[in-house]
């Protein structure tokens, strides 16, 4: 029995030492057939090989793997590689436990334009980065004005935008790493006596501070934002809101819309409307800051990004590669040049009926085109011909965002004849 | 042998075509029957409201708002006549009549409903005193069961209110469950849909205005809503839904699944642009006030 075992032993020894010896030599092989694949690339492409010297290296380059994204016959992408830049980065960079799928996502990440950050075989920087630190997210984040007020940030002065915001994903709006209640007590303290007093003894904690301070920079001190809303800028907050000592502080001291219509009693007129986007509570504060603003008219963020949080299909229409062609208000989110923030008469909230917004600034077209307006009739709807019967204004795949191809379908919806 | 093969193909034309009409069943045929324009004799239509058909009278009613008028037609569609209350109607949009005859009309741009009792040829707001709330009523659509009690969306308040036959307010139902109220209705057992445009979703109470069920959601799947608008239940318990954006009807049973949807965007009939209103009359008529085409679409 003995004897029996120890032959075992010795197959299974020699088997492992074969197996073994037989793996080394294929990786041995196919990192030659690898190299001299590489030697045969750099014949034609020698700049390759000075980004071989560079310190970091992406793990396939180093190894000589051209081919793992390549195609060296042919490919329907640039420099012949397999598949679309995203797809590719994807396929093996999966992110890890989710860290991909989350909420919100930077926008070369998410339409896949992974080398405006990195480099794809080589780079002095760390993760292949293309710059380094604040130098990479500067060159498109170039509102100079952001970052350079008076008063900045610690971690801007220091060119530290991680220390806030995701690279990739986040969960949070503008790809904070935490939530815009706790994203700054992570190093600053509410419960202090100086900031106590400067809050004028109203309980911070919890609060977004973001809502009246600029996390990046501000003229003001305190990085508190640039318009101030009367009340908040002569420090009476009891206009508003409770006493300080009271039981119930941040509670408002009348209901609903009310707080906001006893000085602005002129916007009541505006939510007397057909269409209006009223709703419940003190509504104003969906758009408005009751504090401070960088914005006009104290809007809590930029036109576009309130109105597309509650109108997300719009926001996802806006993305659609396929609609390159948008009115230019469009393009530049200035969703109030043409609708109504408050109410309207209008369907859509427009400013006044279709063809007269339109009209206020494309002024040659009141006299000179297609006939539009009242004795106009679609034959196909019966309805009366507007621009919009033949423009897309949101986004079209075709030339002046009209709803069909004019050289093919356009005139042929109505004009069958020929 | 050649019976052999007539039975194999029988059998294989059985496979093709059983599971072909349980899917058309599946997916209900909805067909449209007409489109209800403007013309030379009631005047092109202004920006459509809401409607309602009388099931005593077999009357279909159509607020033409910014044209301030009511038009009345018959069970064929065609044009009976248009009320104006001598310019007391300013932009009427929604419009329920009760058992009794009596129109309740919305006039959000004034805040409130008027009562019409054209028998009595009476037009009075229907008083809103005893209505408790933060902001002053802000009446969207509105909704009649069958004891005549009145359902107000009251978009100030993300709330329905309940008025009796009487017009006497008796309470509020709060739709706390979700955000942007915009639509009601009330099924035959006396069930209160409640539509909301923010979070795209449906909340179902009983007919005393306990929570039932919510569902729905907005996004790019199937069954989600790009920009829901209003709703409507059929005889059968099905919730059909317009979506403004999507420019269709979904349909969802009464358990909330999604089933199909019908139509697409387009001018001629039978498909939409930006439908803002849906209602479903007791002989299964689909009724939608289509606004970018400036029509009523009516399928059934």
């Amino acid at each position: 029995m003995p004897k029996v075992k120890n032959h075992i032993f010795l197959f299974c020894l020699i088997f492992f030492v074969t197996f073994l010896l037989s793996a080394i030599a294929t990786c041995s092989a196919e990192a030659k057939s690898a190299e001299a694949g590489f030697k045969k690339c750099i014949e034609c492409h020698p700049e390759i090989q000075k980004e071989m010297s560079q310190k970091g290296k992406h793990e396939p380059f180093k190894k000589y793997q051209c081919s793992s994204c390549h195609n060296p016959h042919a490919s329907n992408y640039e420099h012949l590689i397999k598949d679309e830049i995203g797809a590719l980065c994807k396929s093996c960079h999966k992110g890890k436990k989710g860290s991909f799928d989350k909420k919100q996502s930077h926008s070369p990440f998410e339409k896949g334009k992974c080398l405006k950050c990195h480099s794809p075989h080589s780079s002095k920087n760390p993760k292949l980065l293309t710059k380094k630190g604040e130098q990479l997210c500067l060159g498109c984040h170039t509102d100079k004005e952001m970052f350079s007020k008076k008063n900045r940030h610690d971690p801007v002065k220091k060119g530290n935008c991680l220390s806030c915001h995701s690279h990739h994903t986040s969960d949070y709006e503008e790809l904070t790493k935490k939530s815009p209640e706790q994203i700054c007590v992570k190093c600053h303290t509410v419960k202090k006596k100086k900031t106590e007093k400067s809050h004028l003894y109203y309980p911070v904690q919890g609060a977004d501070c973001i809502s009246c301070h600029n996390p990046h920079g501000s003229n003001r001190g305190s990085l508190i934002k640039e318009n101030l809303h009367k009340p908040f800028a002569g420090k009476k907050c009891t206009q508003c809101h409770n006493s300080s000592k009271s039981a119930d502080p941040l509670s408002m001291k009348s209901k609903g819309m009310s707080v906001c219509i006893t000085c602005h009693p002129s916007v009541k007129e505006d939510f007397r409307k057909v269409n209006t986007h009223i709703g419940e509570g003190v509504f104003c504060t969906n758009c408005h800051s009751p504090h401070a603003s960088d914005e006009t008219h104290l809007k809590k963020a930029k036109e576009k990004k309130i109105c597309t949080t509650c109108h997300q299909d719009t926001k996802e229409r806006l993305k659609d590669k396929n609609n390159k062609h948008k009115h230019p208000s469009v393009m530049e989110g200035k969703c109030t040049d043409c609708h109504r923030p408050h109410g309207s008469d209008f369907e859509l909230l427009y400013k006044t009926d279709e063809i007269s917004a339109c009209v206020e600034c494309h002024k040659r077209h009141a006299s000179f085109t297609h006939p539009v307006g009242k004795n106009t009739i679609d034959p196909r709807s019966k309805g009366e011909i507007g621009c919009a019967t033949c423009h897309n204004l949101m986004g079209s795949p075709y030339d002046f965002a009209l709803r069909f191809d004019q050289k093919k379908q356009l005139c042929i919806q109505c004009h069958k004849g020929y | 042998m050649y019976r052999k093969i007539n039975f194999v193909i029988i059998v294989l034309i059985l496979f093709l075509i059983m599971p072909t009409s349980a899917f058309c069943r599946a997916k209900g045929v909805v067909k449209h029957l007409t489109s209800i324009t403007g013309n030379k004799e009631i005047g092109r239509f202004g920006l459509p409201g809401g409607l309602f058909f009388d099931e005593n009278k077999n009357r279909l009613y159509f607020t033409d708002t910014t044209n301030g008028r009511i038009l009345a037609f018959d069970a064929d569609f065609k044009y009976i006549s248009e009320f104006t209350g001598g310019g007391a109607l300013t932009s009427p949009t929604s419009i329920v009549k009760d058992s009794n005859g009596k129109f309740f009309v919305a006039e959000p741009a004034k805040g409130h409903i008027l009562k019409i009792d054209i028998g009595r040829k009476s037009i009075k707001p229907i008083n809103f005193s005893a209505v408790p709330g933060a902001n002053p009523v802000h009446p969207g659509n509105m909704a009649v069961d069958s004891k005549d009690h009145l359902y107000i969306v009251d978009k100030a308040n993300q709330r329905i209110l309940l008025f009796d036959s009487n017009s006497n307010f008796k309470k509020n139902i709060p739709v706390k469950e979700s955000r942007g109220l915009i639509d009601v209705k009330v099924d035959k057992a006396g069930r209160i849909y409640a539509l909301s445009v923010i979070d795209g979703s449906i909340c179902v109470y009983d007919d005393q205005g306990n929570f039932l069920l919510k569902f729905g959601s907005r996004g790019a799947d199937k069954g989600e809503f790009d920009f829901p608008t209003s709703l409507a239940v059929d005889r059968k318990g099905l919730i059909y839904v317009t979506d403004q954006h999507k420019n269709k009807i979904l349909v969802f049973n009464n358990k909330g699944r999604f089933l199909y949807a019908f139509s697409q965007l387009g001018w001629r009939e039978g498909r939409l642009h930006r439908p803002s209103f849906i209602y479903i009359n007791n002989s299964g008529r689909i009724f939608i006030v289509d606004r970018a085409n400036t029509r009523i679409s009516v399928f059934e």
